[in-house]
Order: structure tokens, then C-alpha cells, then sequence
């Protein structure tokens, strides 16, 4: 039975693709569990393609980004080096004056492309689904496909510029002050801004203080978390509440539930994950002050700028502040694209292509809107204009059954050729000088320290200290399992799991870097964050006693 | 009377901003350092307020302030305001007991300075930096004379922008933290600046040296083509401008005026290279203990031979930028550089 490809021309062939590259990585922050085919379609061929374009727009002296491929439903990928000196040489050139715009007029060049990013899904949003023409639909989502398109064009080429700039910074750290990235005093420089992300925790909080406020509280807490909406929407309150909190939904709710997935609801079609965080901060209590916690973090920060200032000579200042002031903008670009771009383009994905399913399961050319995630684009145009003419339920019951195995067998973490091992592929990786890859991808390896008798030994991504027992979640839809002063243990976090993070006391991950998810936000809500222990999903059971030291990098298992 | 509320300069440090104000305290500090600074005391920000309170000018102002608190608002009435209050301030006398202590001081000074007649310099020494011109009245003679002037720098502390800052900000219109500087006049026979960093592109490896006939006033007001000295700090080296000086500050009988540089000096450098060599040594050796590039202000006397002749009346960290271009084209080639490995 013939099953075409989910991203043509892209699928991972071990005989054609090991003689381009011997090491191909699992992107196992997006996609696992597996993607859904029109999912895998947009991001193998758009994040392949803008951090291709990123690379190249700022000429970056070693690497011309990455390629991708698709393999089950898991995104695979390998660096693209650039090849000879001269060309290097070459690049630098360019790459100097490329730099420039970063250095000049960070939030210039960021604010510009939000606005024009914003202005995009306006346009995008405007249309009423509904109402509108199939040809009407159609471009719709033609549009959408070049919003992905250009959104990952402006995330790659923003990604390196700030990445670069931050790792130089690390590096100038290091040699004029003597601290590096593991160190706390290094965290608490970069922490304690205020970024979109944490604008709409805010906002939660705010949600939580009004529902105490108006005698909600013990009505949201005392329900399930998919009942909370139609519970509170009974009474008079209740139903004032929901009113307003809808309308923040549909300002900031553009968002999947998913960092990087459109088969969930974004959080204006269903709000509960929204309000399964205002349930959370209700359950704080009434003493806990979200902008207190905030101000601690920023007044730590200014101290530490203070000494590191100090320690750099007077006629190299000026540029180190500067470089500082550019380097401490990686935080807040980490979390605001995440809002901006991914989260938002991927909102629009999903309406427009649902959109398209409902005209699609009317007609029956689908059985079910929803099972348009199971098409890939140029399937789509085939029935697009005339849906009626068209029967696409074999490929969806094909592809449904494909994606069901991929679910049962985890995808490996890479594809290694033969004889090459995966120390040898984190060697390329550094190498490479790859910002993405130094400081999202690889990260610092542990440093094992026998004395200290830990169980696990990680790298440091927020400093600090913490016990508590530990909670395993490997997927976002255990979010809602977490208590208040919980260790969270994890493969890695997205953006998704940012609400979370004001309830427990420390994390854990598996994976990344200091500037991976779990160590921007650890380090904005003042958490200890341990990183790199490889191990920790795998060793620790949730309910053990865990005793995190982020500061030493090592973890302790309390009750074996 | 018992605080302390006059103080000498090497009773003073660079700590002591908010008891005299910043000048004070950099004379006191720059004493402390070896620096020779002419003779000269500071009148505490606490004396002011003695002052304010025991004439009563204090209450006055409040009052004043109360009644015309709306139209403070409009800048036309600030100036109004301005006048006002200075003229509340400048009609009180000293009362007694601080001008006789004013008085012991200044004799005292007198005495430090060798010489029964002195000319001073009063000065104000604001301890925050606060918007608006305040005063400084040079070659100032006679006790009473020094007096009077003490209080017109406490009226300076009431200009117009002066009045709209603590109104903006909040402040309590009457209290101001202003100290006095009363220091003897040097003879200046030149004077100028130095500052220990090339200000227009922030290059810290040259001290540059800028000076004419005359007081000093010429050279920082910019109204002059001064001499210019570029030296470089590591190898000596000096590159001379000596510029036609046709005009030059002096004292007249009380005050400064501007008058003609006689013929034979217009073209001839107002400073010897052993005296040069002096000055930014000593630039050198400040700049090194703030570790930060300095901007001072220097005055040869017209007796005695270099070093002894060599005095500083101001050093304060050089206001430069490094220009942004180049900062910028600095940070790209680093990160240019990081990828090199």
C-alpha cells in the first residue's frame, strides 16, 4: 500500500544521507512524541530553510546552519560547515558588517520584525472562516504557509545574531571578570527583564487575585480543570469573569498548548490550560506576590552588574556595557519569540488549516476537520478549491495508522553511520562554533565530581538550591500534575511549561544549555536549575526526595 | 553653635559629599592625595542650613512656596519666583555667631597663606548635581566681603531650573544641599585643564593638556584658541600646538576681567616643558588612583619655580564617549574573531 511521503524530498534516506553527513540529531525538544504530518511538513521545510537563511544573511564564518530531515514524525538534523579557508575568510568579511544592525539597534530590528509579524496575522485573522469563499480559504492558508515561511527566516537569523553576541559576551565574562555561564553570578546578570511571555503570566496572576477577590477561588479550585469554564460561567460573577478573561484570551491566547504541534486547541478555542495556571496561583495563596519575586530577581541582577563592572578595566567599559546590555537581550528574545513567532504562526497554521477541514469534513473529502493534520500542503490544494470532488480519507487513514506506530517506538536519538560515535558527533558540533548548537543544542558537558557523592551531575542553568520530591512529566499534558513546591524532572521544557515554573522549587532536565527554555525561565523566577544530567528522566521516579544544588550542578536522590 | 559646620580641605575625603558637597570634598580628597591645592575651607551643607533657619529665610521661602504653589507651575512665574526667593535669601545677614567663626577662619587662612592680604575664590559645591547655573565669585576681598558672597552662592542655589527640578522631583523647595568652597587665589600667571583621555574619540592612551596667560576661565569657557599639548603616555612623546592667545582672564579689583595678552606672549607657549612634564605626571598618577581618565584644572603661580608653582583646583572624572561607530565596529570585529578557533 503506497503511503506518500510527509515532507517529499526531505524524509531521512540512511544511504544518500550518511555520505552527506555521518551524525544526524533527534530535535527532541519539537518533536517528540511524534508530529503530525502536516506539522512535520511546515517545520522540516520552514526551520530547515530559515536557519539556512539566517546563516547565510549574516554570512556566519563557519557554518551555513542546518539540514533537515524527516523520519517518523521526528525532526532529524546536521550541521552544514563551511568548507574551505578562503571561503571562511570570505565570510568574515561579510559576517563583520552583518553583525552590525545587532549592535546598533537591537530592539529596533527585533521591534520591527514583531510588527511586522503582528501585522501579518492580523491579516491572517481577518478573514471570517466561516463566510469566506473556498478561494477565499485557500489563499488563507496559501498565505499562512508564507507566515511560516518568513517566520522562521526572521526566528533563525534573529536566533543567531543575539546567540553570537551573547556567547561573545560569555567569553568576555570569562576572561576580564573570570565567571562563566555555569556560574550563578553569571545567571543572575542575565535575569530579571521583562519580556511578553512573562507580561501574560502576569496577567494570570492578576486573574487569580479577582477570582479571590470575588469569592471565585474555592469554586475554580475545587473543580476539575476541564470543568472550571463551565462552572464558573453559572454564576453572575462567574460569568463576568469568563467574559473578561475570554477577552484576554483572544489578545493573548494566539497560542498552542503545544510548543510545536497544531492538533491541540490554541488556548482561545479552549482556555482550560489558561486557566489551569490562574487554579495554580490560587492555590499559592493570597501572600504570594508574583512583582515582589520579580523585583528580588532584578535587584540581584543590578548588584552582580555592579561587580562585574567593577572588575573590567575603565577604557574597555564602554563596549563591555554595551555587549552586556546586547547579551542580557538573549533572555528576553529566548522567551518573546517563543510568543511572537512559533507560537503564534503555529495558532495561525491551525486556524487557517482548520478553516479549510470544516468546508473539507462538510463536503466529505474529510470525515473530520481535524484530520487535516493528517495532509500535507499540495494535498490540500488538490481538494482546496472543490472539496466535494475530492475523497482525501485514504490518505488520512494511511497516515493515522503510520502515525500510531511512530507513537508506540521512540525515535532514537540520532543516526549515526557506521564507526562514528556520539562523542565524536558533539565534537562537530562544537567545532562548528554554531551559536544554536553551543548554546541550545550541545551545552556545557557535566563535569563528574566523585567526591561530592551526587547521583546525577549536570551543568549549572539557574543558580540556587532546593528540595522537594521530584515530578517526572515527559509530555505537556501532565503539566496539571504538578504541586506547589514540587522538583520538576524533565527531558526538557517549552514554553508551555513557563506558568509551571512559579510553583515549583527547582528543575531538572536531561538536555540543554544556558540558553535553552528551562535555564531562561529557572533563571527569571529565581529557581535552581540543573541541566545536562542526561540521566534524570530515566533515575528518578516522581515522589522520590530530591535534593537539587545548581550551583555545584549535581543532584541528589534522597530516598533510594 | 556646636556642630561642626566649617571644615579645612584635609579635614575632608572624597566620602564627604553630602556634608560639603562634591567640590569640597574633591578638594579634600585631592589634598589627601598630594596634590597642592591653594589654602581654603568648606562651608558645610548644614551651615546652610543654619542659615536658612536662624534667619528665618527658611520659613519665608516655605511660606512663599505655599502661597503661590499653582502658579509655581508656569515657567514665567518660576523666574518670578527665582527672584524672589534669591532676594529673600541675599537680604538676611549672617547672624553673629556664624560670622564670627567665618571670621576665625578666615584669618586663620590668611595666616596659612603667609600673606595679610588675600584674595579668595567662593565657590559653590553642590552635593547632588543639580541643574542651573551657581555661582562662583573670584578674587574676592576683605572678610565681610567673603560674607556677602557666601550668601549669594547660597541664593544661587534658587535659578529658575534650579526651582523647577525640586519641584518636578518633589523636593522640598527651600532645602538645598549646597556647600561653599573659600579657597585663596593662585597669581595666575597660566592656566588650563587636563584631561587624562583624548575626549573626542576616547582614546586613553594620550593626556592632553590645554592652557593660556591668565586664569584659568578662558581655557574652560572655550573662548580661546589655547596652547594644546598631546602627550602620549607611554613614550612621552608630545605633539605641540602653541596657538596666538590675544586675549586672557585676570583679576580686577574685585572680580575677573578680560583683557589683552601683551604682544610678546601671544605667540609664545604659556607653559615650559619641565612644567608640562610635571602636570601630566601628576595627571597620570590621579588618573591611576580613580582608575578612570580624569578632567583637572591646573594654575602656575607667578612666583616661585615648577613644581612649587604647580596648583590643582578641580579633578573629576573626563566626560568622554567613545565614539559609537567605532564601539560598535569594535564589538563586530570581536565577534568576527570568535569564530576563529
Amino acid at each position: 500500500m503506497k503511503v506518500y511521503d510527509v515532507v517529499p524530498g526531505l524524509e531521512f534516506d540512511p544511504e544518500r544521507d550518511f555520505a552527506q553527513s555521518p551524525a544526524w540529531f533527534l530535535d527532541g525538544t519539537h518533536s517528540v512524541p511524534p508530529w503530525t504530518p502536516m506539522f512535520g511538513w511546515f517545520w522540516v521545510n520552514f526551520c530547515r530553510h530559515g536557519m539556512q537563511y539566517g546563516a547565510e544573511k549574516l554570512s556566519l564564518p563557519t557554518v551555513k546552519g542546518w539540514d533537515w530531515r524527516f523520519h517518523n514524525g521526528g525532526g532529524y538534523l546536521t550541521l552544514l560547515l563551511v568548507k574551505s579557508e578562503e571561503e571562511k575568510q570570505r565570510r568574515e568579511v561579510q559576517f563583520r558588517k552583518a553583525i552590525l544592525p545587532f549592535i546598533e539597534d537591537y530592539d529596533g530590528l527585533w521591534g520591527g520584525f514583531v510588527q511586522e509579524m503582528l501585522g501579518r496575522y492580523e491579516k491572517l485573522k481577518s478573514l471570517d472562516l466561516e463566510k469566506a469563499t473556498n478561494i477565499e480559504l485557500l489563499d488563507n492558508f496559501e498565505e499562512t504557509i508564507n507566515t511560516c515561511r518568513r517566520m522562521w527566516e526572521i526566528h533563525m537569523y534573529m536566533m543567531y545574531g543575539t546567540y553570537t553576541a551573547y556567547i561573545l559576551f560569555e567569553n568576555m565574562c570569562r576572561d576580564l571578570a573570570g565567571i562563566d555561564d555555569t556560574s550563578p553570578d553569571f545567571h543572575n546578570l542575565v535575569s530579571g527583564f521583562d519580556n511578553k511571555v512573562f507580561q501574560v503570566d502576569r496577567r494570570l496572576w492578576e486573574f487569580s487575585k479577582r477570582a479571590r477577590e470575588e469569592g471565585l477561588a474555592d469554586l475554580v479550585v475545587a473543580c476539575k480543570a476541564s470543568e472550571i469554564r463551565c462552572k464558573l460561567e453559572e454564576s453572575v460573577a462567574g460569568k463576568g469573569f469568563m467574559k473578561d478573561f475570554m477577552d484576554f484570551m483572544n489578545e493573548d491566547g494566539w497560542r498552542m498548548q503545544r510548543m510545536s504541534e497544531i492538533n491541540l486547541p490554541t488556548w482561545v478555542e479552549d482556555p482550560t490550560p489558561a486557566l489551569v495556571n490562574v487554579k495554580q496561583f490560587i492555590q499559592k495563596g493570597g501572600s504570594f506576590n508574583l512583582d515582589e519575586e520579580r523585583k528580588k530577581i532584578t535587584d540581584q541582577r543590578k548588584e552582580a552588574e555592579k561587580t562585574v563592572l567593577s572588575k573590567v578595566p575603565q577604557e574597555q567599559r564602554g563596549w563591555f556595557e554595551r555587549l552586556m546590555v546586547l547579551a542580557q537581550k538573549s533572555g528576553v528574545f529566548s522567551e518573546e519569540h517563543d510568543h511572537y513567532l512559533d507560537l503564534y504562526t503555529h495558532a495561525m497554521m491551525r486556524r487557517s488549516a482548520l478553516g479549510l477541514g470544516n468546508r473539507f469534513a462538510c463536503d466529505g473529502a474529510l470525515d473530520r476537520a481535524e484530520d487535516i493534520f493528517f495532509l500535507i500542503p499540495d494535498e490540500v490544494r488538490r481538494a482546496g478549491l472543490n472539496p466535494d470532488q475530492f475523497d482525501m480519507r485514504y490518505i488520512v487513514s494511511r497516515r493515522k495508522e503510520q502515525w500510531n506506530e511512530w507513537m508506540k517506538t521512540p525515535n532514537p536519538p540520532a543516526f549515526l553511520k557506521e564507526g562514528f560515535d556520539l562523542e565524536m558527533a558533539m565534537g562537530v558540533l562544537i567545532q562548528s562554533m554554531d551559536p544554536i548548537a553551543l548554546k541550545v543544542v550541545v551545552g556545557s558537558m557535566p563535569q563528574v565530581r566523585p567526591e561530592l557523592k551526587a547521583d546525577l551531575y549536570g551543568t549549572c542553568g539557574s543558580p540556587g538550591v532546593a528540595e522537594g520530591p521530584a515530578r517526572v512529566i515527559m509530555n505537556e499534558d501532565e503539566l496539571p500534575l504538578i504541586e506547589e513546591g514540587d522538583i520538576l524532572v524533565a527531558a526538557s521544557t517549552s514554553p508551555s511549561w513557563t506558568p509551571v515554573f512559579s510553583m515549583i522549587k527547582g528543575v531538572i532536565v536531561d538536555r540543554g544549555a544556558s540558553l535553552s527554555h528551562a535555564a531562561i525561565v529557572g533563571r527569571e523566577y529565581g529557581i535552581p536549575v540543573v541541566m545536562n544530567v542526561f540521566e534524570g528522566t530515566t533515575k528518578i521516579k516522581s515522589g522520590q526526595r530530591v535534593k537539587v544544588d545548581a550551583n555545584l550542578g549535581v543532584v541528589f536522590i534522597l530516598d533510594k | 553653635m556646636s556642630e561642626k559646620w566649617l571644615y579645612w580641605f584635609e579635614e575632608l575625603h572624597s566620602g564627604h559629599n553630602e556634608l560639603v558637597g562634591k567640590k569640597c570634598a574633591n578638594l579634600g580628597e585631592m589634598t589627601g592625595l598630594g596634590m597642592r591645592i591653594p589654602p581654603g575651607f568648606a562651608v558645610s551643607v548644614e551651615g546652610y542650613g543654619r542659615f536658612m533657619e536662624q534667619t528665618g529665610a527658611g520659613e519665608m521661602i516655605r511660606q512663599y512656596v505655599r502661597d503661590h504653589i499653582d502658579e509655581l507651575k508656569s515657567v514665567k512665574n518660576q523666574t518670578a519666583a527665582s527672584r524672589a526667593i534669591r532676594q529673600i535669601v541675599e537680604s538676611r545677614e549672617m547672624p553673629p555667631d556664624m560670622r564670627e567663626e567665618l571670621y576665625r577662619y578666615y584669618e586663620e587662612l590668611k595666616l596659612r597663606a603667609g600673606a595679610d592680604e588675600i584674595a579668595v575664590a567662593v565657590r559653590s559645591s553642590g552635593a547632588v548635581s543639580m541643574p542651573g547655573q551657581m555661582e562662583t565669585y573670584l578674587n574676592v576681598r576683605g572678610r565681610e566681603s567673603v560674607v556677602r558672597k557666601i550668601i549669594e552662592v547660597w541664593g544661587s542655589a534658587f535659578t529658575t531650573r534650579a526651582i523647577a527640578f525640586r519641584l518636578e522631583k518633589g523636593m522640598p523647595i527651600e532645602k538645598a544641599p549646597i556647600g561653599v568652597a573659600v579657597l585663596k587665589m593662585v597669581q595666575a600667571r597660566s592656566a588650563g585643564v587636563v584631561l587624562t583621555v583624548l575626549p573626542t574619540i576616547g582614546d586613553t592612551s594620550k593626556v592632553v593638556v590645554e592652557g593660556n596667560w591668565g586664569l584659568g576661565e578662558s581655557v574652560v569657557s572655550g573662548d580661546i584658541n589655547p596652547d594644546q599639548f598631546i602627550v602620549d603616555k607611554e613614550s612621552g612623546c608630545v605633539e605641540c600646538t602653541v596657538n596666538r592667545k590675544t586675549k586672557m582672564v585676570v583679576y580686577k579689583d574685585s572680580g575677573t576681567t578680560v583683557a589683552d595678552v601683551p604682544e610678546d606672549l601671544q605667540g609664545k607657549r604659556c607653559l615650559d616643558e619641565q612644567e608640562l612634564k610635571e602636570i601630566v605626571r601628576i595627571a597620570k598618577e590621579i588618573e591611576s588612583h580613580f582608575n578612570c581618565p580624569q578632567d583637572m584644572e591646573w594654575v602656575l603661580d607667578c612666583s616661585g619655580r615648577c613644581p612649587e608653582n604647580l596648583y590643582w583646583v578641580q579633578a573629576r572624572p573626563a566626560k568622554f564617549s567613545k565614539v559609537k561607530e567605532k564601539e560598535a565596529d569594535y564589538l563586530a570585529e570581536l565577534m568576527t574573531r570568535m569564530f576563529k578557533c
